[in-house]
């Protein structure tokens, strides 16, 4: 089996780690927000800030996110290499913010997508950069 | 909150995490990967786990996680989780430095990328 050949299978688990990732930053905001309004300003508070996250349902919701997204992540990397893997899964850095305008309200400008859209490249290039492989989709 | 107090624990929890990437990586290292099989990945799992970087690591880990929770409740997760992706800028001096690894031309051109990025991303949340 050659490697770097890009199945529909290979590519559905593509898009579930960026799902997934998504899923998981969402859930890890929604576990924080409820302890926003705590000011931590020594040791003490910050354990009790910790104890009281702990609680959150959105907590565990996002760690079990993220032990999938490492079984999936790492069936695909036995499969392609890091650098043709990385940049299908950089949609993250467009989803994550999508998601925050929708569920979550925040506010995205203009300047903020410029960013994204800087770093994205950057994540793109830098991963790229770590093997020159021919990618071939069947 | 502050932006650049909020950007400086930003650095901390990408700076954790790359400790646990590099610590996760020489140990990966130091055995040698044969997976043919589901029984040979369960022993290499097993033997990677009795190593004490491994857990050095997962330390890290767990800090990085406690730092970013404490950086979601009070940032936006747009801004964090865009801000976040320093961690490859710190990988990729991590791995030149102590995994003695080649960084190419190609790879700092996409960090140089990735710093710009973070920079307007700061400036139009300040």
């Amino acid at each position: 089996m050659s490697k770097n050949r890009i199945t529909l299978k290979l590519l559905l688990f593509l898009i579930s780690t960026d799902l997934l990732e998504t899923f998981t930053q969402y859930c890890f905001k929604k576990s924080a927000l409820a302890e926003s309004s705590l000011l931590i300003t020594n040791p003490r508070d910050a354990f009790i800030f910790l104890k009281s996250i702990c609680f959150s349902s959105f907590l565990w919701l996002g760690l079990g996110s993220v032990f999938i997204t490492f079984i999936i992540w790492s069936t695909i990397l036995s499969k392609i290499d890091l650098s043709v893997a990385v940049p299908i899964c950089s949609f993250s850095y467009i989803l994550v913010p999508l998601v925050s305008i929708f569920f979550l309200k925040e506010q995205v400008t203009l300047l903020d997508w410029t960013g994204i859209l800087f770093i994205l490249i950057g994540v793109i290039v830098v991963s790229m950069s770590t093997k020159q492989q021919k990618i071939i989709i069947t | 909150m502050n932006v650049l107090f909020i950007l400086s624990l930003i650095v901390i929890t990408s700076l954790f995490d790359t400790i646990n990437q590099l610590f996760l990586k020489t140990s990966i290292n130091s055995l040698d990967l044969n997976i043919r099989s589901v029984k040979n990945v369960l022993s290499f799992i097993f033997r990677l786990i009795t190593l004490p970087k491994v857990w050095i690591g997962f330390i890290f880990s767990a800090l990085s996680l406690c730092v970013w929770l404490f950086v979601l409740s009070k940032a936006d997760l747009n801004y964090a989780f865009s801000a976040d992706s320093m961690h490859y800028i710190f990988i990729a001096l991590g791995s030149r430095i102590f995994l003695e690894e080649k960084v190419g031309l190609k790879r700092w051109i996409g960090t140089i990328f990735i710093i710009v990025g973070i920079i307007l991303i700061t400036w139009s949340n300040r």
